[in-house]
């Protein structure tokens, strides 16, 4: 191939898209590598604190695409502090200065503002795409210099921000000209919208194909949004908490009925049964569903919804539609590849009968032969259960079980759940995450370390005995990039143990572990290359003051990597770099 | 309102467990759990009547499950938007649920038809059947309940802190539980910084 133009070399490099493959490519030699980040157009950074935009620009200066994370996963669950970090506006501006022809923006666990979102909207002519997951900082009045202002908008897409709800006209601010949208999504905004100003928007929008509306949508808006736009491929509906009348109700099943392209159904942060059933007519259609947000539909509707869903591929439901709606589901969708089931009572304050345990997940892997990534929320799990449906579907890529109370056993032989785990991981070759639940000792990780060979993202929560648990997963797994663990009592031995591991994976995340001050600190001066983050909400926050005797004191929460910039600039008062 | 006896500990942020102090070697969960709730021997000083047989279910897991911060692993837009709750748009108007510990079933009672504190206790105690519940506004110190509320954010409060209307708009549910099971729960001290 060196005798080839780089043009032509370029020009076979299109065909490849995936970012491990270019990353790969870039490695050959010199000229592929100037060849490869010439043309890169997509770029993703998983840690935006691993590299900083200027360097990004310097070697992508074609960039048109490019994906942002910020807060380590566990920000999920509060674990991480509000003003922690992951600001997208430097990014903006150094993408604006240096007039890179940004064409898409991808965004998850970032802080993002309305500053950001308008300086965006005016430096890049030829936006076409934003995409914002689980972020914060921003308020409809951002939403609004992005529809007036990117005109060749096609996409926006927000997914579970937290958004200051102006009630503000921000659907207005899309010009008459703007005709392109394939996809608009404000499912997580909380307040009113100016409906007479969606209808326009859905009817001059014949290539909109992915259309998700909040809340606050009524059933007669929804009726009319759907009857000039039954090219949709995706809807998200609003929330329909009463029983439509009769009139209501037909003019939504004729609606529906003229959407055959409809695949994709999600929404439903309440819904009578009747109007659930006004989507019949539809359901064998459906590859994608998602009702796990309607919390107070009971298990019976969900099932008579689910016996008509022939096709479903993605299923996200909460386990009120119990072992029994599940058995359901494994004999009617034969294509299912994901299933999530969340819990619908959080705080297990009611004697939930209803709820789904170990009889429900057999019976799943036992229908369901193409079942590759599983999030399954229940009160109780059996090593046998775990055994038969690592045999039942070898095929798993993600497997995530939560056993909602910490440290709970086989509820019928009272044993440790590591050998239903370790069944999984012997089973299932192609792993690549995992999230382990129960109780659990250091031989689930021994297990884990020895046959989870693809394994990249594992998540562990109250579990193992001793450094060996952790030792055997860093020694082991060779693809993990990822890994999140959480009361445990895994400590400096563990930590030090191999700091050269931490080279390859993309972080760390150890809270109300054993790991002290001391240890991190000695961390820190052996890996240069590492970011080495202690967070602490307590009022003194000076650790580096603190004399020798505090090195023996527990870190509380400790999130490590691996990055070429050094200690960023912008950490808050709670976290220390050391 | 004197406040020096509940302690400091009710109203301290902390990640840990309950019964988790610094330095402290590891235990398991349960263990953990159990030594926290473990002692139930505090009467409030107007009689209360001991839970009885159910002060067993009360120093499970079960208790402690919900105590621990970011557990269940549910991201909280998740929490904030799906729980089995009244919706955000009803907070403070119509039911809440009120859930006590060691009685299995939940109650639910109007919060607008009660006029403020005192009323709010007189309810409760009727809701449950016994006095003592409400002498936790006046005389936190001495009764072994407390009562703790859910508000919009999906934090846990004390009640009786905030003034009554403040209360009922952001009020999504309410919980009584003994005063033990309390300390190191991650209750929102009072003018935190945000």
């Amino acid at each position: 191939m060196n005798y080839f133009p780089d043009e032509v070399i370029e020009h076979i490099f299109d065909f490849i898209s995936s970012h491990k493959d270019r990353n790969s490519i870039s490695l050959v030699s010199k000229s592929w590598h100037k060849i490869e980040r010439c043309s890169r157009k997509r770029v993703f950074i998983g840690n935006c604190y691993a590299i900083n935009p200027e360097r990004l620009i310097e070697r992508f200066p074609s960039l048109r695409s490019l994906t942002l994370k910020g807060k380590p996963h566990f920000a999920d669950f509060n674990l991480v502090p509000h003003e922690w970090g992951g600001f997208v506006h430097p990014w903006i501006v150094a993408l604006a200065k240096a007039r890179v022809g940004l064409q898409e923006l991808r965004l998850k666990r970032m802080v993002v503002s309305d500053e950001s979102l308008e300086l965006l909207s005016r430096s890049f002519a030829s936006f076409k795409s934003l995409v914002l997951v689980s972020c914060e900082g921003f308020t409809t009045d951002g939403l609004a210099s992005v529809a007036a202002n990117c005109r060749h908008l096609r996409e926006l897409d927000l997914q579970e921000n937290e958004i200051e709800d102006h009630r503000g006209q921000w659907l207005n601010c899309f010009p008459e000209s703007s005709t392109a949208l394939t996809s608009l999504n404000f499912s997580c905004l909380k307040g009113e919208t100016n409906l007479a100003a969606l209808e326009r928007l859905v009817a001059r929008s014949p290539n909109l194909e992915s259309l998700k509306v909040n809340r606050a949508v009524p059933l007669d808006a929804l009726t009319r949004l759907m009857s000039c736009a039954p090219q949709l491929v995706d809807l998200g509906v609003g929330s329909y908490e009463n029983e439509p009348d009769q009139e209501s109700f037909m003019k939504l099943m004729a609606a529906i009925k003229k959407c055959t392209e409809l695949r994709s159904l999600s929404g439903f942060s309440e819904v009578a049964p009747l109007c659930l059933s006004a989507f019949y007519p539809i359901c064998q259609n459906l590859t994608s569903l998602n009702l796990s947000y309607a919390a107070e539909i009971q298990g019976n509707h969900l099932i008579r919804f689910i016996q008509f869903c022939k096709r479903l591929q993605r299923l996200w439901i909460l386990d009120s539609i119990g072992d029994k709606g599940l058995e359901v589901g494994a004999s009617t969708c034969k294509e299912l590849q994901e299933l999530r089931v969340f819990p619908s009572d959080l705080h297990d304050e009611e004697d939930n009968d209803t709820a789904v345990t170990e009889i429900g997940l057999v019976a799943i892997s036992a229908g369901c032969p193409k079942l590759h990534s599983i999030l399954y929320f229940c009160k109780q799990m059996t090593n046998a259960a775990l055994i038969t449906v690592a045999k039942n579907c070898p095929n798993f890529i993600r497997f995530r079980l939560c056993i909602l109370e910490p440290n709970k056993p086989d509820h019928t032989t009272s044993q440790s759940l590591d050998e239903g785990f370790g069944a999984i991981v012997q089973a299932c070759k192609g792993l690549r995450r995992l999230s382990v639940s129960g109780l659990l000792t250091d031989k689930v990780f021994l297990y884990i370390g020895m046959y989870a060979e693809q394994l990249e993202m594992l998540s562990i929560a109250f579990a193992g005995d001793t450094d060996k648990g952790m030792l055997y997963v860093l020694n082991g797994c060779k693809k993990m990039r990822k890994l999140e663990i959480r009361d445990s009592p895994f400590g400096n031995a563990a930590l030090l143990a191999d700091v050269d591991k931490y080279r390859t994976m993309r972080s760390l995340w150890m809270s109300s572990c054993e790991v002290t001050l001391g240890g991190c600190k000695r961390l820190a001066r052996n890996a240069p290359w590492l970011n080495v983050e202690i967070i602490n909400e307590n009022e003194n926050n000076d650790l580096m003051e603190r004399n020798e005797e505090d090195e023996r004191e527990k870190v509380d929460r400790l999130y490590l990597y691996r990055t070429v910039v050094g200690a960023r600039k912008d950490a808050p008062p709670c976290v220390t770099i050391l | 309102m004197e406040k020096d006896g509940l302690g400091l500990e009710i109203t301290e942020l902390r990640l840990g467990l309950p019964g988790t102090e610094k330095m402290m070697k590891k235990r398991g969960f349960t263990e953990m759990i159990m030594t926290s709730s473990g002692s139930n021997s505090d009467q409030c000083e107007s009689g209360v009547v001991s839970s009885g047989g159910d002060v067993g279910k009360v120093s499970e897991s079960p208790v402690a499950k919900s105590q621990v911060v970011g557990w269940p692993p549910v991201c909280s837009y998740r929490r904030k938007n799906s729980c089995k709750e009244v919706s955000t748009t009803k907070v403070g108007l119509g039911y809440v649920k009120v859930s006590m510990d060691g009685v299995p079933y939940l109650r639910k009672m109007d919060l607008g038809s009660s006029q403020g504190y005192d009323d709010l206790a007189f309810a409760l105690d009727k809701l449950f059947g016994f006095h003592g519940i409400g002498v936790a506004f006046k005389d936190g110190d001495n009764c072994e309940y407390v009562t703790i509320y859910e508000d919009k954010d999906g934090d846990w409060m004390l009640a009786g802190d905030v003034p009554w209307g403040m209360f009922i708009e952001s009020c999504k549910r309410l919980r009584i539980m003994k005063r033990s099971d309390a300390t190191g729960f991650g209750l929102q001290p009072r003018g935190v910084d945000e």
